[in-house]
């Protein structure tokens, strides 16, 4: 990516990350939002992070571009991190994992 | 960054008074530790990045949002503009509601906060400035900008240190992979009932079977469908408590 579409990109997603942060704050101050919206964007987070982790682990080459080692090593820091509730314990044990299965295969 | 448990921790409560800086700074530290290791790993993916260095660091300035500035970089290599943005609008949904959320607070506040004050609204100050119910003006607005601006300086700086460090990690480290399992972690960390489990799921599932969908835009099909599912099974779940709180009656 050239610096110019890279700046480009950089400013709008500053530009959205502000609208959705302040929209409400500096222009609905009192109206609360309807229930169903709500209730839908609570969603948002879990359904969108986890499209991303398929998306970046394929790394733009279909699924030709997921490799074993590393849906292992995702595998673990699941695990992981649904057991211990510590992000710094899953990145390292998904880390280790990667590393090890690496040496030995 | 998830937002964690109860942030208030009683004692910093009452070891300084409440609404000063030195009692928001107290507050604030101890939520920002889990965001180290992901402000690393932001730093890292920044060497990583098809963006030139010096703008994919121009996120910590221009967007300060972990996961935001994170999908930036890392996509840069294989999006279009147009799905970058979109992605990002997308992972900002959740921003929509702390700023809903938090609107009434700003009722009462000046019209310069009023503006600057939402660009610092990060998962742990909405965590930590949501609760302070007992502040409120001038006091609610000092934590506010104190917590904020900590936050600030220092994911800046955890981000560069990564930055620093990260490009003098050999290639065969693997540390790519990190923004994938920091991403995994997140949903993990933030899944509390079943509707989230189903959003996940499905959200994985459809982009895997999407992953050709050209620019990109698997990210977003998946996303629309974990959200409906997620949305569709929390409404499923309380017709179901409904119903079974019928019969309960009828009894």
């Amino acid at each position: 990516m050239n610096t110019v579409p890279a700046i480009a990109a950089v400013l709008s997603v500053g530009m959205i990350t502000y609208a959705s942060r302040a929209g409400l704050i500096v222009f609905l101050a009192d109206r609360p939002l309807p229930t169903n919206i709500s209730r839908a964007l609570r969603y948002v987070g879990p359904a969108v992070l986890s499209a991303l982790t398929v998306n970046l682990l394929a790394g733009g080459q279909g699924i030709g571009g997921v490799e074993f080692v590393e849906v292992a090593a995702l595998g673990v820091s699941i695990v992981v991190a649904a057991v211990a509730r510590n992000l710094l314990a899953a990145l390292a044990a998904g880390m280790v994992t990667l590393w090890l299965l690496l040496w030995l295969l | 960054m998830p937002a964690a448990d109860p942030p208030v921790d009683p004692l910093t409560e009452t070891s300084a008074p409440a609404g000063t800086s030195a009692a928001a700074l107290r507050a604030a530290i101890p939520l920002f530790i889990p965001a180290i290791p992901f402000g690393l790993v932001v730093g890292v993916a920044i060497t990583d990045s098809a963006m030139p260095t010096a703008v994919a660091w121009s996120t910590n300035v221009v967007i300060f949002a972990g996961a935001a500035q994170l999908a930036t970089v890392s996509l840069a290599a294989t999006a279009t503009w147009l799905t970058l943005v979109a992605t990002a609008a997308v992972i900002n949904l959740r921003h929509v509601m702390y700023s809903a959320a938090l609107s009434p607070r700003f009722n009462d506040q000046p019209r310069w906060f009023r503006w600057v004050g939402p660009f610092l609204l990060i998962d742990q100050l909405f965590a930590l400035t949501s609760v302070r119910t007992s502040l409120s003006g001038p006091a609610w607005r000092r934590f506010y900008l104190t917590a904020g601006i900590f936050y600030f300086l220092s994911w800046t700086t955890v981000v560069s240190i990564g930055l620093v460090v990260g490009s003098s990690i050999p290639v065969e480290w693997r540390l790519g992979v990190a923004p994938a399992i920091m991403f995994a972690g997140l949903v993990v960390l933030g899944l509390a009932n079943r509707p989230g489990i189903v959003a996940a799921v499905v959200g994985a599932g459809v982009c895997l079977l999407a992953l050709d969908v050209p620019n990109n835009g698997g990210i977003l099909v998946g996303a629309i469908s974990g959200v409906t599912a997620g949305y569709l099974a929390d409404v499923a779940e309380v017709r179901r408590a409904e119903a079974r709180r019928g019969t309960a009656d009828e009894r």
